[in-house]
């Protein structure tokens, strides 16, 4: 493969990498639903254009179907079945919240930091052109496994999920150049499939319990 | 046999479960699902014994250019998928029909039953069988997804409530075990470049020793935690208790018997990569921590359950941590011990799952309290309910008990790894040996009040003769049997399989 690391080329994939933490943080702070999803989609374009350039500074062909794959699912399919989703609803707003906003923010700062602290002894060992990413595709992960815990609604649950596997597929992409082909269309028909069952359980729980609060899952219980 | 035969024993287990869920679709007798059903699930077993014979006689094997490798541990996970599945097929002849014509589901909604039931055992079998570590993590995934609803199947509000639990809780999990992956693959493209083999498991252990240990290490945290929050292991296993009790019966038994031990099998492949370059006391502490805090915490937590299913759930947990234990401390008795435990559990579970959903079906309630009376009112389903109760508690003439003496025995000997406990210490075997004694009292209290006593009086006695009695027997005669003798060929396989996993 042509490994051509140009400092700027590496620059602007941590650049990218970057405006994907940026989205997890605005993600976090937005209480309207709808807008969450579009910051996913945003998420996943910008998810999408560092896709582009790791494969364009490394010449690996087979990230551009990813990235592609990206685009189509991610920032066009999925944000629609979560906004059809989002109009059967009765609410369009996350009311409660386990842990407020600024506070929320905070712990995404301590996570992020934790993210860099683990992945400081195997960073040196990455040769490739966009090592940093690594820490910042965990950081990702780490901030989306939050954002399910804090957050109540179906919907939200669900894009923080989403936005958990941005992070991986960002590490797979920055760190890896990429899995292998098979894996990959593999990891997007798993996420496709989740998202459409995600979708028909938020009707179903609409319908049974008239509304999509998890906080009224709580029957089952010691 | 030639490779052009086990192309088609390959070829045949992962075409079975797939023609069969896509004729489910199109099938509209009630009749005809279940010929197609117990077709494919036989074709599945008589697929899986070829392929066992051919990995006991010429070593491990690969089909369609490497995509597949199969080895003695594969194929005892096999055996248990297979087994399973067909007693889980004649069983649900009698359940499934019986839930028809009692109303509770409508004939059209079998189909969607059929379908996912097949498509549950498809991707178990591609997790078993695939040769990458990348497609395993995508075929995971893909139980939980095709499990979810039929965890929902019912469709009332606590199955949905435990679907959409079950469905979140393993999808997040799953996901660091796919940034687990993403770590293996960044320490073997340094080594092996970047070709899509990379992830091979043929490819990984050739080249495991010369991985770096640091990525290693964080990469099996990773797959650990998240393929341990599918086998149930504490604290991740708070979907577990939900899902078992809300599924239909069947599944319930797929569940606990089969589901668990494919991720335990993923585990294990991994272990044997990461171990080649790392201490294997590191993985094998792990293993052997999560796997005793696990069986301590479910011990007690079966002493307060008012719920049979939730009962057998923790039972379940406790098991799978025990197992986890015997592989964690390794060498031979203890993996040897750890794989005959899955086995054992896996029939042991299926046969109590099989009882409760009997009981469940003629009592109309999951509450321990409002079963009494079993011995008069379902003869077969007390007695499959009691030798299963009997084994979980790891009672002498049944199979679990000689599976958990080979694991205390591994335990006594070597000790627990790991830096945190001194060699030679006896507390690890004192806390295993209270823990089971609170389980075995915890089980058989309950169960004896289900099964003895005096029946309500609205509930009518009497048990008719089904088809779903024939598993329920052969499970129960397999629990007795398996404690004295395991016939020879099993055996050879069981002990292929360790031998794998002691020197790998």
């Amino acid at each position: 493969m042509p490994l051509m690391t140009p400092p700027i080329g590496s620059q602007l994939v941590d650049l990218g990498s970057a405006l994907l933490l940026l989205t997890c943080f605005a993600i976090v702070a937005q209480r309207r639903l709808s807008a969450c999803v579009d910051l996913f989609a945003l998420q996943s374009v910008f998810l999408a254009l560092t896709a582009t350039l790791v494969a364009f500074l490394t010449g690996i062909h087979h990230i551009y179907i990813a990235a592609t794959l990206t685009i189509v699912i991610k920032a066009i399919v999925i944000p629609r079945i979560l906004k059809k989703v989002i109009e059967r609803l009765n609410v369009s707003r996350e009311l409660v919240m386990h842990i407020n906003v600024p506070a929320s923010l905070l712990i995404c700062g301590v996570l992020v930091m934790i993210a860099f602290l683990i992945t400081q002894p195997i960073i040196p060992f990455g040769h490739l052109l966009t090592r940093d990413s690594l820490a910042i595709a965990l950081a990702i992960v780490l901030i989306g496994f939050f954002t399910m815990i804090a957050r109540q609604k179906a919907v939200t649950q669900m894009i923080a999920f989403l936005v958990m596997e941005n992070g991986l597929f960002l590490g797979a992409t920055a760190a890896t150049y990429g899995m292998p082909l098979i894996v990959e269309l593999g990891v997007f028909f798993d996420v496709l499939v989740a998202a459409l069952i995600a979708g028909i359980y938020t009707n179903r729980l609409q319908d049974t319990f008239d509304s999509v609060d998890t906080a009224h899952l709580s029957e089952l219980k010691e | 046999m030639s490779d052009f035969t086990m192309t088609i024993a390959v070829s045949l287990l992962l075409l079975a479960p797939l023609l069969a869920g896509g004729l489910s679709l199109l099938l509209s007798s009630s009749r005809w699902l279940h010929v197609t059903n117990l077709t494919s699930i036989g074709t599945l077993v008589a697929a899986e014994v070829m392929i066992a014979r051919s990995v006991l006689g010429q070593g491990s094997l690969t089909a369609f250019g490497e995509i597949i490798y199969i080895d003695a541990l594969s194929s005892v996970i096999l055996f248990i998928i297979g087994t399973v599945g067909l007693a889980c097929s004649l069983y649900m002849r009698s359940y499934m029909d019986e839930q028809v014509a009692r109303g509770v589901i409508a004939p059209k909604r079998l189909n969607l039953f059929f379908f996912l039931f097949h498509m549950f055992l498809l991707t178990m079998v591609v997790a078993t069988v695939a040769n990458s570590l990348g497609v395993q993590w995508v075929a995971i995934e893909a139980t939980t997804l095709t499990t979810t609803f039929l965890i929902a199947f019912w469709r009332r509000r606590e199955s949905l409530e435990a679907g959409w639990k079950y469905l979140i809780l393993c999808s997040v999990g799953i996901s660091l075990a796919l940034f687990g992956v993403v770590l293996m693959y960044y320490s073997s493209l340094r080594v092996l470049g970047d070709v899509s083999s990379a992830l091979n498991i043929t490819q990984l252990q050739q080249v495991a020793s010369q991985l770096d240990p640091h990525i290693l290490k964080l990469a099996f945290v990773f797959l650990f935690v998240g393929y341990g929050t599918k086998v149930g292991l504490v604290p991740m296993h708070s979907w577990l208790p939900d899902a078992y009790t809300e599924a239909p019966a069947p599944v319930a038994a797929m569940l606990a018997g089969v589901l668990e031990t494919v991720a335990v099998y993923a585990i294990l492949r991994c272990r044997g990569i990461v171990d080649q370059a790392v201490p294997p006391a590191f993985t094998g502490g792990l293993l052997a921590f999560f796997g005793l805090v696990s069986f301590a915490l479910a011990a007690f937590f079966i002493l307060l359950q008012h719920n049979y299913k939730r009962l057998f759930a923790y039972s379940s947990i406790e098991h799978m941590g025990l197992a986890m234990v015997g592989f964690g401390i390794g060498g031979p008795i203890g993996n040897f011990g750890g794989l005959f435990h899955l086995v054992n559990h896996a029939f042991a579970k299926s046969l109590a799952f099989f009882a409760a959903g009997n009981i469940h079906r003629r009592f109309k309630s999951v509450e321990i309290d409002e079963v009494h009376g079993l011995t008069t009112v379902l003869p077969w389903s007390a007695l499959a309910l009691l030798i299963a109760g009997l084994a979980l508690a790891t009672l002498p003439p049944f199979a679990l008990f000689s599976s958990e003496m080979q694991i205390i025995t591994a335990l006594g000997s070597s000790g627990l790894p790991g830096e945190w406990t001194q060699p030679g210490t006896r507390f690890p075997i004192v806390v295993l040996l209270l823990c089971s004694l609170v389980a075995f009292g915890g089980l058989l209290y309950r169960i004896a009040g289900m099964v003895w006593g005096v029946a309500p009086k609205d509930i009518v006695p009497g048990e008719q003769w089904s088809v779903g009695h024939v598993p329920i027997i052969l499970l129960g005669a397999v629990l007795v049997g398996f404690c004295w003798a395991l016939p020879p060929p099993l055996q050879q396989l069981f002990e292929a399989a360790s031998t794998l996993l002691v020197n790998w």
